[in-house]
């Protein structure tokens, strides 16, 4: 009888499968990108509502960095909560973990997945609130650099958002857990993008304080956590 | 008292209330929490002697 | 069964109880000690400058002296305390990641009740003396904002806790919590002081201290540190009765 070859996957690969898995459902389905697209386009509204009696004596170049970082925050959850609910819901993740391989595998495909997706509802969400609140404002010729914060802040909170939905996916109360556990943990995180974002916006002065500096810190911070959560997946998820 | 005595000591009145506070704060949550936990204490005795009592009947 | 690597597990009832009377006293004559340290010993911090020195007594005074300052002997000591508390839950946490024994779960949940306690005790010391410093109730500057962090992640450990069922589960979580609030406050303090305000200035007193404030400061810390470790093992102590109740418990429900 001959000898079936069987090769283990490498890391990279398993990872690859697991991230692709995710990307087609996602593309299939287009649930959650359509839901969070349409929760930003509705949390803008109500930052209508809110901004409404104000907006003309309002220095609105300056409230932009924080407005748009709470934004991106309300639409994270929503994501974050959302992307462990199907694979719960379909016994998908137990199917996963039958397979012999490193948990924290999994932590790096969920991690990256959700940070697409939230970087794909971020290139609709921060052009649509632009149209909305700044048409008449003029931002500093820096603004092309809110890139540099929006890629390191929703990195970081990716990494952290997939770790605590793990931990939340199997409470009572699901999504007010996930966002009781989230927003206290990613506070520095959101400060200091809102900081870097605010200046590259209004063209801060002196830079080096209130763009690289912030950028700096956000940087080490998920590198820290994502390094803690890869360490401590593996116990989460085995749970 | 003259005004520079009563400017050195002007911050005095008007923080005591503030101090006093914060410092009755601190030993207030400090007793509710001994008080707390020195009660769950007993309780937790009072099941004990229960529990003693209930193997004691079993016995028999 | 063989044990080949027996873990020690902390039990109440062991020596540290024997010291916890003679802890709890020793931490309050401490306290009270530079209590009193703090309000009659130490010369008090000088405020604005007077229009025209003035003799006291034998003492020339040129400026205002501030009494409220004298919250910061209970405050910093508090505070310190507070994350030390917070470094043993996550210590606990990693041995119960560890080794699976649910004797750290218990020691990390009393390890954060204590955390919880004394980062009130910060927040309270902390804004009444910004009332009365800045006329404000809130400032977000560095410390009350990582403070209030942390005190956010401490009551959601306690949350997250009633939320799950099942021990194991729960025990993992919690570690994994208090291992992450560990590693996320000092962060947080570090960038929220870094990065400037404008809005606010960073209340910066900590510079230049003189050698009576930082004894009595020192007196304070460690009265504290006793008063933590005592209200520690008595909660541990009474923590471990309740569980060797319900283990009573279930064994006779069994027979």
């Amino acid at each position: 009888m001959a000898r079936v070859p069987i090769t283990k996957p490498s890391t990279f690969a398993q990872y690859a499968t697991l991230l692709k898995k995710d990307l087609r459902r996602e593309f299939r389905t287009r649930e959650m990108l359509t839901s969070m697209g349409i929760y930003a386009l509705l949390v803008i509204i109500v930052y209508g509502a809110a901004l409404a009696l104000t907006v003309r004596d309002l220095d609105i170049v300056r409230m932009s960095g924080g407005l748009l970082w709470a934004l991106i925050v309300f639409t994270s959850l929503l994501g974050l909560g959302r992307s462990f609910a199907h694979e719960k819901e379909q016994g998908c993740l137990e199917g996963v973990l039958l397979v012999p391989l490193d948990r924290s595998v999994v932590f790096l495909a969920k991690a990256t997945s959700s940070f697409l997706f939230m970087l794909a509802v971020e290139v609709v969400a921060v052009p649509l609130f632009f149209f909305f609140f700044m048409t008449t404002a003029a931002p500093a010729p820096t603004l092309g650099l809110i890139v540099v914060p929006l890629f390191v802040g929703t990195l970081g909170m990716a990494g952290i958002g997939t770790m605590l939905s793990t931990i939340t996916m199997n409470t009572r109360a699901r999504d007010v857990m996930l966002a009781v556990l989230f927003i206290p943990i990613v506070f520095p995180l959101l400060y200091a993008c809102v900081t870097a974002t605010t200046a590259a916006i209004v063209g801060a002065d002196p830079w080096t304080d209130f763009f690289v500096m912030p950028l700096v810190l956000a940087g080490g911070y998920d590198i820290v956590m994502l390094l803690v959560c890869w360490v401590l997946y593996d116990f989460v998820v085995s749970a | 008292m003259n005004t520079i005595l009563a400017d050195i000591y002007s911050t005095v009145i008007p923080s005591a209330p503030f101090i006093i506070a914060a410092y009755a704060l601190v030993w207030a949550a400090l007793l509710v929490y001994v008080i707390i936990t020195v009660s769950s204490l007993k309780k937790t005795e009072a099941q004990v002697a229960l529990l003693e009592e209930a193997i004691a009947r079993k016995a028999e | 069964m063989a044990d080949s690597k027996k873990v020690k597990l902390p039990e109440a009832g062991q020596w540290p109880d024997r010291m916890l009377v003679p802890a709890l006293a020793l931490g309050a004559l401490l306290t009270t000690t530079g209590f009193l340290l703090a309000f009659f010993w130490v010369a008090p911090v000088n405020g604005a400058k007077l229009s025209e020195p003035v003799m006291v007594g034998d003492v020339t005074v040129t400026h205002v002296q501030l009494l409220s300052q004298k919250i910061f002997y209970f405050h910093m000591p508090v505070a310190i305390v507070s994350f030390v508390a917070l470094a043993f839950a996550a210590y606990y946490g990693l041995r119960f990641l560890t080794t699976r024994q649910q004797r750290f779960d218990t020691c990390g949940r009393v390890a954060m009740e204590i955390t919880l306690l004394f980062v009130v005790f910060t927040m309270a010391t902390g804004d009444l003396w910004t009332r009365f410093e800045w006329g404000v109730w809130w400032t977000w500057d560095p410390r009350l904002t990582t403070y209030l962090i942390l005190m956010l992640i401490v009551i959601a450990y306690f949350v997250l806790r009633n939320a799950v069922d099942d021990p194991q589960r729960r025990a993992t979580y919690a570690s994994v919590l208090s291992i992450l609030a560990f590693v996320d406050v000092p962060i947080c303090f570090m960038i929220t002081r870094v990065i400037p305000s404008s809005v606010h200035p960073v209340v910066a007193r900590e510079g230049g201290m003189s050698p009576e404030m930082a004894i009595t400061v020192t007196v304070v810390m460690v009265g504290m540190m006793l008063v933590a470790f005592g209200l520690y093992r008595l909660r541990f102590r009474q923590a471990r009765l309740a569980e060797r109740v319900e283990a009573l418990k279930e064994q006779i429900e069994e027979r």
